[in-house]
């Protein structure tokens, strides 16, 4: 079975989907095609995918959907006339919980079937923004999860319903978890991760900027 | 009432609105590079929206003409929510049991979008109106009304 993996990030090797992409392929054990849409073409890649019998999309979860570069590949693929091809989405979020990702995982349901190829789901992944920055040995149960479900892809096709089901466990936040992460805002030990980002870049004074606003500054 | 359009189709425009025609100018792609939250508060590396964003917040009421795309927004409208970003800041908070980011300014124009093309099943149309009504909510505006283009009387 031959499969191509669509890195949907606009980041494309600089980019947490990037390192997601390479531990599912890792867990495959084999070498396998991977292409970064936003170095692409739309129409010869989407061209191209029709010589795999299978896709994998990997993407970072904007605005609730696929980032817009993937929206436009997929503007760009043909319905199949024989349903004989598969289509699988990985999505990764910065927001903690995977429900964030549930109007995603309903589309990928529906534009695989539009198109005609076998959906073998969406995996998805939340609180992931901070991957990249992590030491290795922080993301390793992340890392194993990947190489797993990228394992038991390369043998059975599928998406292990066990990996899916270990991504998703705190599907929607509990109650208590949205009362502590807001009991930390207030302690301003939340959102430590923008504070540190916008002080870094010098930018922490004019974090609250209002750039187009509709009253003129100063007035 | 200030009022702007924007359009992937048809000719619709008013006088006293601010014009956005997608198709005719495509917007830049989000990069992701997060410099709109955390190295030019509110500005996009792209200058392309300078002007848009500038209207927008300036308007009363948004109207979009949303062309489907396999049963859903087009990639250029999804551009276009994906350019919304510096609009929020990066702060979450979760007051209402899940993530959600605070907003930038202290007012945002309403929407209402009307479509054109054919869902091929209700499911499609369900998710197609979950979906906006969900990137609304996120960036804190009221999206008033969803509809075929067919129940568009002008905007009166």
């Amino acid at each position: 079975m031959k499969t191509i993996i669509i890195n949907g990030s606009p980041k494309g090797e600089g980019g947490n989907t990037h390192i997601f992409a390479s531990h599912f392929i890792k867990g495959m054990g084999m070498s396998c095609e991977m292409r970064c849409i936003v170095k692409e073409d739309y129409r010869s890649l989407a061209e191209e995918i029709e010589n795999f019998d299978s896709v994998v999309f990997i993407m970072p979860l904007y605005v609730h959907a696929m980032p817009g570069i993937v929206m436009k590949l997929l503007e760009h693929m043909k319905t199949l006339e024989l349903g004989n091809r598969s289509m699988g989405f990985i999505i990764q979020s910065g927001f903690t919980e995977p429900a964030q990702s549930r109007f995603a995982k309903r589309y990928f349901e529906q534009v695989s079937n539009r198109l005609k190829y076998n959906y073998l789901g969406t995996v998805i992944k939340g609180g992931a923004a901070g991957t990249y920055l992590m030491p290795d040995n922080m993301n390793k149960k992340l890392f194993t999860a990947l190489e797993e479900l990228g394992s038991y892809y390369n043998k059975t096709g599928q998406f292990s319903e066990k990996v899916i089901g270990g991504f998703e466990k705190n599907y929607q936040m509990s109650k208590r978890a949205a009362m502590f992460q807001q009991f930390l805002n207030k302690t301003g030990l939340g959102n430590m991760f923008w504070n540190s980002m916008l002080k870094k870049h010098n930018a922490f004074d004019r974090r609250f900027d209002k750039p187009f606003s509709r009253t003129i500054k100063g007035s | 009432m200030r009022t702007m359009i924007i359009r992937e189709f048809g000719d619709y425009s008013s006088q006293d609105s601010y014009l956005y025609d997608l198709a005719q100018q495509p917007v830049k792609d989000c990069t992701g590079c997060w410099s709109c939250w955390w190295r030019t508060p509110g500005r996009c590396i792209h200058k392309d929206l300078n002007e848009f964003y500038k209207e927008y917040l300036k308007a009363d009421k948004v109207t979009i003409f949303s062309k489907l795309s396999l049963g859903f927004v087009s990639g250029n409208l999804k551009t276009l929510f994906d350019r919304l970003i510096p609009m929020a800041l990066p702060y979450i908070e979760y007051s209402t049991g899940e993530s959600m980011h605070l907003p930038r300014y202290d007012k945002y124009p309403e929407i209402e979008v009307y479509y054109e093309g054919e869902f091929v099943n209700q499911d499609e149309e369900l998710l197609y109106k979950d979906y906006l009504a969900r990137v609304f909510y996120q960036f804190h505006i009221s999206l008033n009304l969803v509809k075929p283009v067919s129940d568009y009387n002008g905007g009166c």
